[in-house]
């Protein structure tokens, strides 16, 4: 009974607050009145008489608080913060602008830092923007022995359409390019999918014209139908209405468009046109092309159920077929995760990626923790205020609260601050995506904040601060208030700063000095790796870089043309490119400024493709272990027949290409000197064969970008196998691993490589000066085309250069993040030191004390402090430097110059963070100090 | 002055409870209802009565009902629950009991000890 008043009591008091009050006044002004009446007919005035019933109330307003204390409100009121407190939170930030700056720095970085990985996971976790998006969920295999996701085939949808009771549908797509003609005779190739009927069921888009794919499309007799995408009916159709019906020819057979799919329906990632996914009788996993699978969860099925349901199946499946899938586990997770290739854990679970996360936490804390010191060298400062506000009444959470709200303002305004930063760079960086390549644009993903972020963020800086404002809080009002008041008296707070700001010092001098080691070891790797002639192959900076596309076409339909032959035009294509390529670089060679020519699909320097090879005769890569199977991810480079004379190669061992090796199917290919170490063993690599498996759509398909060549090379279920014929050197095929530069080049006619890339070697002058020159001949022998901006190939930083750029870029902030919080976190503690004994200060002074055992009085400790942790980041620095170096066979920065270049940084952090405080301590007057002391 | 004496620590609630037990009253009610039951010896602070009243009720020993004074004013009625009754009488009891003991040791004589 009594537990039940008190907790209907306590739950009034608090949220019938303004009630409560205005019923206590109430009381309180009828006691007065009572009072004054009573003493009124004693004989008083009626002013006197109120006067005195007053006076003999006593003080309401404690009164009041007494009445709420003893309500056991008491520890409410001193928790509930107002405006006035916000108010009063932003005043003392603009009062300590420096401070405010330095703080505001620290977790605007720290929190979106923080955040980043949730975020991203958010990402590719968001349901499609289909209705019920969030039900339609990828079917998957994780492979555990490779660590990558791999897609099962024709034979897991027939057989789990069947098994799985947990989806309502299942569906699948296996995307492709196509392409279709225009006028001036071919048009660069679009992407498609095949798809199965229940895929339109399974996103649940209506067509906008006609009808989508159904069953009966799919059996091997029926009629060839194509489904169109919006945009490719207003781009090459001019959006005519009478579209259903009419024929198209794609891979060679006539094809009847059934339906229009409405705008924004780009399924699975950038599609424009669906064809029926046939059905095949196949009878074990693993045969036939890889497909995406998926499926919408029948009703009242949670995620985890059907995730429960696919695992037994793809056990079964296991036990059925162990060679092919017993190191494959059977996952259903969102459609973005798998489309990114990645496990249904998401990015924590990819391995590698934990830390990631830690370490974008570990930034967080660090930040947090330096504005803790920063705000308690502040609060010790406040000192004499806290004292007096405790002696007139504030409690101790009182105080403690109002801390808390300064830090909230303080974490809430820079969370925000860094969500508008990272709003505006991840723009930029969706941006940069989509201009990089077209066709990897994916219509679901969208890198923006969302509500989910700001909710992030919000929680980050509400955890923020806490961290920096209760700790302190705590330790500065940790004194009873008779003894904090004297103190304040005499002029110092007698708080010291203990262990924690001492660790905390010495960790963050750690942490700088090892990042700065390692920063230096990876930006001297990546420097040599980008630039060196001995890595890349060439002289980077006598080369321009450019590439040649053709216009897409928007002209509408074509008159009088209702059927396209995907392989004639292809071919027409093919044709016209080649045409346009052989013309210039003819015209190019015949400029006395022009050394030589190459083209290929990828140039030195630049990103690469890579793909799986086999080697005839040799261990299976299933069986290899990890580092091993790294040997076996050579890059993938088309290089027409003239390349390795453009780019002044010689021919190491073998021959080089010819055009024999262009007549008929290419069975040809010359591989590099890292290639012949790598992933033969340094073995005769002269006449053996090896195969690439994936390159035909299958997992690991680098970008699907296949070029006729490519192609024939991997058709089918078969792949060709090539025989080697030369061996070249590097040729800066993997800037970033240069260890791992293997690279295997296979012919390409003219035609074949789209977009066409040139590297043109300059014979003298600055390369870049030509570019308008360049542009000339481009217009005179094929006006439409569009010409890249001709850049210096040492200017180019694409791939997984552009990632290591990325890195170091990104390191380097943080190197000068931490230097910037660690040197802001030793003026706060010396300077506080330095206002604290002012008055020993002075009297030393006045005795006569050298200003170097003043100095050596106030730095000692902090000091000694920042060398220690120097002392302790400098092995590990060391190690990291050496891991960053290892494999660079350069004669780039030495250790020893990392090690001084640490040196300077703990040394810079000592004077810039010292400088100011120590002036101080030496300036003061001992007279003047003490009298205003007193 | 002489003749009032001081309350000692914890007594404030007893009387407020005794003095409630006689009747409904509100809060001044209960300031004179102590004074006239003490005959006068007992005079409490009278904005130190609320803090007591609350704390009472929100202990669930008194309740109270918002009603009309003599003067015709809205008024707060204080009144005795069950537990509250129950709380007055082992509280008389031990006070009693205080009472009586401390009674008897001051009236002990030199030869009795």
């Amino acid at each position: 009974m009594g537990a039940l008043a008190r907790l209907h009591s306590l739950v009034r008091g608090l949220f019938r607050r303004s009630d409560i009050e205005s019923e206590m006044r109430e009381e309180f002004e009828h006691h007065i009145e009572l009072r004054a009446a009573d003493l009124e007919r004693e004989g008083l005035s009626p002013e006197e008489a109120r006067r005195r019933a007053h006076r003999e109330f006593g003080h309401a307003e404690g009164h009041r608080e007494a009445a709420r204390a003893s309500r056991g409100l008491r520890i409410f009121d001193e928790l509930r913060f107002s405006w006035v407190d916000v108010k009063l939170g932003i005043r003392m930030l603009c009062k300590n602008p420096g401070l405010t700056l330095a703080a505001v720095f620290a977790l605007a970085v720290g929190i979106p830092v923080g955040m980043l990985p949730i975020h991203f996971e958010s990402v590719l976790t968001r349901p499609l923007p289909e209705d019920d998006g969030d039900r339609i969920r990828a079917i998957h295999y994780w492979s555990t022995e490779r660590n990558v996701t791999e897609w099962p085939t024709r034979y897991e949808l027939d057989r789990w359409e069947e098994e799985l009771a947990g989806f309502e549908r299942i569906g699948a797509v296996r995307p492709e390019q196509y392409a279709l003609a225009d006028d001036a005779g071919g048009a660069p190739p679009f992407w498609g999918a095949q798809a199965t009927a229940s895929t339109f069921d399974i996103l649940g888009t209506p067509p906008l014209l006609g009808r989508t794919l159904n069953r009966a499309d799919e059996s091997p007799g029926a009629p060839d139908v194509a489904v169109m995408g919006y945009d490719l009916w207003q781009s090459r159709f001019g959006g005519d209405p009478d579209i259903v019906g009419r024929t198209i020819r794609l891979r060679g057979t006539a094809h009847t468009v059934i339906g229009v799919m409405p705008q924004g329906f780009y399924f699975p990632r950038n599609e424009h046109l669906w064809i029926p996914l046939r059905a095949e009788l196949l009878t074990e996993p693993g045969q036939g092309p890889a497909i995406q699978l998926f499926g919408r969860l029948a009703p009242g099925v949670s995620p985890r159920s059907a995730q429960a349901e696919v695992s037994a199946a793809g056990q079964r499946l296991a036990r059925e077929f162990p060679e092919s899938n017993q190191r494959l586990n059977a996952e259903v997770l969102p459609w973005g995760l798998a489309a990114w290739g990645m496990p249904a854990g998401g990015l924590r679970a990819m391995p590698g990626m934990f830390i990631v996360y830690l370490l974008c936490f570990v930034l967080l804390l660090v930040a947090c923790a330096n504005v803790a010191m920063l705000i308690f060298a502040r609060s010790a400062t406040r000192f004499r205020e806290l004292a007096i506000r405790s002696a007139l009444g504030a409690g101790r959470l009182r105080i403690v609260s109002q801390m808390f709200v300064e830090s909230l303002v303080l974490a809430v305004g820079s969370a925000a601050l860094g969500l508008i930063g990272l709003s505006w760079a991840l723009r930029r960086l969706q941006g940069w995506i989509l201009q990089q390549d077209q066709a990897d644009a994916t219509y679901w993903v969208d890198l923006g904040i969302t509500a989910d972020a700001v909710g992030w963020a919000l929680l980050f800086a509400l955890i923020s601060a806490v961290v920096v404002s209760v700790g302190p809080a705590l330790k500065v009002t940790g004194r009873r208030i008779q003894e904090n008041i004297q103190r304040a008296g005499a002029g110092r707070s007698g708080i010291r700063f203990g262990g924690i700001t001492g660790a905390l010092i010495v960790a963050d001098v750690a942490i700088v000095v090892t990042a700065v080691g390692f920063g230096i070891g990876l930006w001297d790797r990546v420097r040599d790796s980008g630039r060196d002639t001995a890595q890349v192959g060439i002289e980077a900076d006598e080369f321009l870089r450019t590439a040649l596309t053709l216009p897409v076409d928007n002209s509408g339909p074509v008159p009088g043309v209702d059927a396209f032959d995907t392989e004639i035009e292809s071919a027409a294509f093919a044709a016209r490119v080649g045409e346009i390529q052989r013309t210039l670089v003819e015209r190019l060679e015949a400029e006395p400024w022009v050394r030589g020519v190459g083209v290929a699909s990828e140039l030195p320097r630049m990103g690469h493709q890579s793909a799986r090879v086999e080697v005839e005769g040799e261990t299976a890569f299933q069986d290899l272990d990890f580092l091993e199977t790294l040997g076996r991810w050579p890059a993938v480079v088309q290089a027409d027949i003239g390349y390795f004379d453009g780019l002044e190669q010689p021919i190491l061992a073998g021959r080089g290409f010819n055009e024999a090796d262009l007549e008929g199917e290419i069975s040809t290919v010359i591989v590099n000197t890292t290639f012949v170490e790598r992933t033969l063993g340094g073995r005769n690599p002269l006449g053996r064969r090896i195969r690439f498996p994936d390159l035909a759509g299958g997992s690991g398909t680098p970008d699907g970008r296949l070029s006729p060549t490519l192609g024939q090379v991997s058709a089918g279920t078969d792949p060709r196998w090539l025989e080697i014929v030369g061996v070249v050197g590097r040729l800066g095929t993997n800037v970033g691993l240069p260890e791992y530069d293997m690279a295997a080049y296979l012919p390409a006619a003219p035609g074949d490589i789209y977009p066409v890339a040139l590297a043109i070697h300059v014979a003298g002058g600055e390369p870049e000066s030509f570019a308008p020159r360049i542009r000339e001949l481009v217009s005179e022998v094929a006006p439409a085309a569009v010409l890249a901006q001709p850049i210096r190939l040492d200017r180019v930083f694409p791939g997984n250069y552009m990632l290591f750029l990325v890195t170091t870029s990104g390191l380097a902030a943080l190197v000068l993040i931490l230097m910037a919080m660690a040197t802001s976190g030793l003026y706060a503690i010396l300077s506080f030191a330095v206002s604290e004994r002012t008055r020993e200060i002075a009297i030393r002074t006045a005795l006569g004390a050298s200003s170097a055992s003043i100095v050596g009085r106030i730095a000692n400790r902090s000091l000694g402090q920042v060398a220690f942790g120097a002392v302790l980041g400098m092995p590990l620095a060391g190690w990291l430097f050496q891991l960053a170096e290892s494999g660079a066979d350069s004669t780039g920065v030495s250790f020893g110059v990392a090690v001084a270049t640490g040196i300077g940084v703990v040394v810079l952090i000592g004077v810039a963070s010292g400088l100011s405080p120590i002036r101080r301590a030496l300036g003061i007057r001992p007279i003047e100090a003490l009298r205003s002391v007193e | 002055m002489t003749d009032q004496a001081d309350l000692l620590p914890g007594t404030l609630d007893l009387l407020v409870l005794k003095s409630v037990s006689l009747g409904k009253l509100h809060g001044y009610g209960v300031l004179l209802r102590i004074e006239q039951i003490s005959g006068g010896a007992l005079q409490i602070q009278q904005g130190a009565l609320y803090p007591a009243l609350y704390r009472l009720e929100h202990q669930g020993l008194i309740e109270s009902e918002w009603g009309l004074s003599d003067n015709n004013r809205r008024a707060k009625y204080y009144s005795l629950t069950k537990a509250g009754r129950r709380r007055l009488g082992e509280e008389t009891l031990g006070w009693n009991r205080l009472a009586d003991a401390i009674a008897l040791a001051l009236s002990a004589r030199p030869q009795e000890a």
